[in-house]
């Protein structure tokens, strides 16, 4: 079967991804330090620690707020990209679970090849709905709380206490943190391990050359 | 007849011993030795000092403040030992005697501190109004350092190195860093949602505003439900949850277990993990409660250990990260990550095993 070469990741995309993933990486190890600075002790003082954790946090959450004001307001594709559609959740679901579970030991192929317009498979689908839209804003906004404790106290007490807020931020972050696993993970999972990497670096996707629209 | 005579005198001898063993019980219970009558003795000087009326400010003595110390207890010519029978007579009353008389440990301390050269005792100590560490409160202790460095000089100069500089000097007594202590407690102060001034951001409830609610009765009661004089963390939640005193909360602030006055900036108080870090079993995980008495101290209610750490319910305006750390959620935050693990590891494996059905 002959294969093309699509533009599947355009460059702003792939500056936003690495950063994400650098300002995420960088979140998690000075996160790590700052909660248990007996055993982690990789950015040296805790002061260093704390000031790292926050610019990356207000980088994050920049870039957050870029990617989300893009897609909803500029694009306008958000929901077509991240939101499951019916059929992503009556057949595709089951299929992508059966794909990776079962039949991928067995080398049948993936049943959805991502074109600009339909990057995500549904399973990525669910998962990014979740990452996106409950994880990530959540994460952030504690941080963002946590980081103004002093002139934003009455909030930080009408949601329970700043202990409250530490422990869900712990918490969201530490399901961040098990999602980088899978996410990385996963995108080993193409026809070669460094098949899904490439695109995100260059932009260009070596595809085989289908006649239809796969889902 | 000689032996009855000594009888006698054995007698005289035993009941000389007895009498003489009571006497030092009692003195050992503290019942026997006094001071005096304090209040008598002092009552010619308070009849005009103790009044506003006939003294002016820098004269005027806080006759409840002045009761409680010991000081008091002394007397007023104990110090004031030159006063001459002329006295109003308008002039300085000379003194012969100095603080160093009997708190000579603490001047030699205080007198080796960066501070020694800077302020005398009177520059922080009234010695007419003098509490224990643990009878003021943390707030008052920085009263006392605000007196000659004022706020927005400490938030300056702690800004540049301190993040969240205003939230760590509202959470700590300048004393916890900046004298010798043997260990450091959290104590939990109640404080006013509402009507905050802006220089602390907080303020603490007086015993007036307590004692309203408790109808004159023991404001302990208030989190103390049984009165038993120690604090479990099912009260400290019932009170957090009590919709009557909704707009109340507890403030905690690090403070130290009899300060030194070796007054300087240690060099690990520079490193955050002071604090931050777990330190060693039942450092800064001790707290108290402590409640306003109508003469202006502060008494200590013990809190059941590890009420600090509850994630919940305790304080919910205190976390240090370190002594305060929830191991409960520890576990949870780890099992999350081990479970992000799992599918790449199980995946992985089978995909190991299958890797020669794929092309």
């Amino acid at each position: 079967m002959s294969t093309k070469m699509i533009y599947l990741q355009p460059l702003p995309v792939r500056i936003w991804h690495w950063l994400n993933a650098l300002g995420i990486v960088t979140l998690c190890v000075s996160g790590a330090q700052i909660r248990f600075p007996e055993y982690v002790t990789i950015i040296g003082s805790y002061r260093s620690a704390i000031l790292l954790h926050n610019t990356a946090g207000i980088i994050v959450s920049l870039s957050f707020s870029v990617w989300f004001f893009y897609y909803k307001m500029v694009a306008g594709t958000i929901e077509d990209i991240y939101v499951p559609k019916k059929y992503d959740l009556t057949a595709g679901l089951f299929r992508q679970i059966v794909f990776y579970f079962f039949a991928y030991f067995f080398g049948v192929p993936n049943p959805h090849h991502a074109t600009p317009d339909s990057k995500f498979n549904p399973l990525q689908k669910s998962a990014y709905l979740a990452i996106m839209f409950v994880l990530m804003p959540l994460v952030g906004l504690t941080g963002i709380l946590l980081m103004n404790m002093g002139p934003m106290r009455e909030i930080v007490l009408l949601l329970g206490g700043l202990k409250i807020l530490v422990a869900l931020h712990f918490l969201l972050a530490c399901s961040l943190g098990a999602f980088l696993f899978t996410h990385v993970y996963l995108a080993t999972l193409g026809s070669t391990p460094l098949a899904y990497f490439k695109p995100m670096w260059t932009g260009w996707e070596k595809v085989e050359n289908h006649g239809e629209t796969h889902h | 007849m000689k032996l009855a005579g000594q009888l006698k005198h054995q007698i005289f001898i035993l009941s000389l011993f007895l009498v003489l063993c009571l006497g030092a019980k009692e003195q050992a219970q503290g019942t026997a030795f006094s001071y005096g009558d304090s209040e008598s003795r002092n009552a010619p000087c308070m009849t005009c000092h103790g009044e506003q009326s006939k003294v002016d400010s820098r004269n005027y003595i806080d006759p409840i403040g002045f009761g409680h110390t010991t000081h008091a207890k002394f007397g007023c010519t104990t110090c004031h030992d030159a006063i001459t029978a002329d006295h109003p007579d308008g002039k300085p009353v000379a003194r012969t005697t100095n603080c160093g008389d009997c708190h000579n440990e603490i001047i030699t301390q205080y007198s080796a501190s960066i501070h020694g050269s800077k302020a005398p005792c009177s520059g922080c100590h009234n010695p007419h109004s003098v509490f224990s560490p643990a009878e003021v409160s943390g707030e008052q202790l920085n009263k006392q350092c605000a007196a000659c460095h004022t706020r927005n000089r400490i938030m300056a100069t702690h800004a540049k190195w301190l993040p969240q500089t205003g939230l760590h000097l509202d959470g700590i007594a300048c004393v916890t860093c900046h004298s010798k202590a043997e260990n450091y407690v959290i104590t939990i102060y109640i404080a006013n949602r509402q009507g905050s001034d802006k220089e602390s951001k907080t303020k603490l409830s007086s015993f007036d505003e307590l004692s309203k609610r408790t109808a004159g009765d023991q404001i302990h009661q208030l989190i103390d439900a049984n009165r038993d004089n120690y604090v479990s963390l099912e009260e400290l939640r019932a009170f957090n949850r009590n919709p009557g005193y909704k707009d109340l909360y507890l403030k905690a602030m690090l403070t130290p277990i009899n300060p030194t006055h070796s007054f300087q900036t240690f060099d690990n108080r520079w490193d955050c993990t002071f604090c931050h870090a777990s330190g060693p079993e039942g450092i800064m995980q001790v707290s108290y409660v402590v409640f306003p008495e109508p003469d202006g101290t502060y008494r200590q209610v013990a809190v059941e250990k590890g009420a600090v750490m509850d994630a919940l319910h305790a304080v919910p305006d205190f976390y240090l990260m370190g002594s305060t750390r929830n191991n409960i959620l520890n576990k949870v935050g780890l099992l999350i990550i081990v479970g992000g693990m799992v599918m790449p590891v199980g995946h992985g494996f089978l995909r190991f095993l299958s890797r020669k059905n794929r092309p």
